[in-house]
């Protein structure tokens, strides 16, 4: 599999996961990824890209949100950064799945699938930007 | 295509009888899923209350669509009708396992064992 990287800004709004989407998407065909992993890396992308949008920023201004996608050695890294308030979505709570359905807390559940999804999810408060970096091992090309 | 939901998700509803079979193509993703919402509650607010939604043509899905279908069990619960779902990808149907939602959405694999349900 060859290497690749991509990098791209997003503004705050979620009109922008097209262009999410479609980069993903043609990194996925550059680097041969089934379709199972291009949804998944998408998924994990959208939940902490809507989160921000929906509940980083206090103001209403137009802010940036940047995302980069590297492949080297069989894994995957999503590095997002935004300049919203402090958030580790690493740490948010799980929402218990247990629970019947009437008293079910629905928050949360981005984060969850995000943290299932992906191997590995590190977050640090860099300056007034949170830095979230997400890891995934990649399987064999499949078609 | 469906203009609440944009140009990446379109919704059909096929009546066949009193059951409504909701046909999604594309995303259910942040952006489309209030659009799908709209309709779908639109549809329970109407009466309908033996629902299908088949995922044949569904190619993504995030927790935002989630959200819509846990709502739709929900008011559905009122009218004590039920929502089953069909035809799923493989790895569409693993975020619903990891969700927890396969507790209490029956996800069956054609739409005529949907249609058996009722």
């Amino acid at each position: 599999m060859s290497e690749a990287k991509v990098s791209f800004e997003c503004k705050n709004s979620l009109s922008e996961l097209d262009k999410l989407h479609r980069n993903i998407e043609e990194l996925g065909k550059t680097l041969r990824l089934s379709k199972k992993d291009i949804f998944q890396i998408t998924l994990a992308m959208e939940e902490v890209f809507s989160n921000v949008v929906s509940h980083g920023y206090t103001d209403k201004a137009e802010h940036i949100i940047t995302i980069r996608i590297w492949h080297q050695n069989g894994t995957l890294t999503v590095r997002i950064e935004d300049d919203g308030i402090p958030f580790n979505p690493s740490e948010a709570g799980t929402p218990d799945l247990q629970c019947p359905l009437e008293e079910r807390q629905i928050g949360g559940l981005g984060c969850h699938l995000m943290r299932c999804i992906m191997d590995d999810v590190a977050y640090k408060r860099i300056g007034d930007k949170n830095v979230l970096t997400m890891k995934k091992t990649i399987g064999a090309a499949q078609t | 295509m469906n203009m609440l939901g944009g140009e990446f998700m379109d919704i059909k509803e096929i009546k066949q009888e009193d059951i409504s079979i909701f046909k999604i193509s594309g995303r259910l993703d942040s952006n489309t899923s209030p659009g799908f919402e709209e309709k779908i509650l639109e549809a329970v607010e109407a009466g309908s209350y033996k629902m299908i939604i088949d995922f044949e043509d569904i190619e993504y899905i995030s927790s935002a669509g989630l959200r819509v279908l846990n709502k739709t069990t929900k008011q559905l619960k009122h009218s004590e009708g039920r929502l089953i779902l069909c035809s799923m990808q493989d790895y569409v149907r693993e975020v619903f396992e990891i969700a927890g939602f396969d507790s209490f959405l029956p996800i069956v694999t054609t739409l005529d064992e949907a249609l058996a349900e009722f």
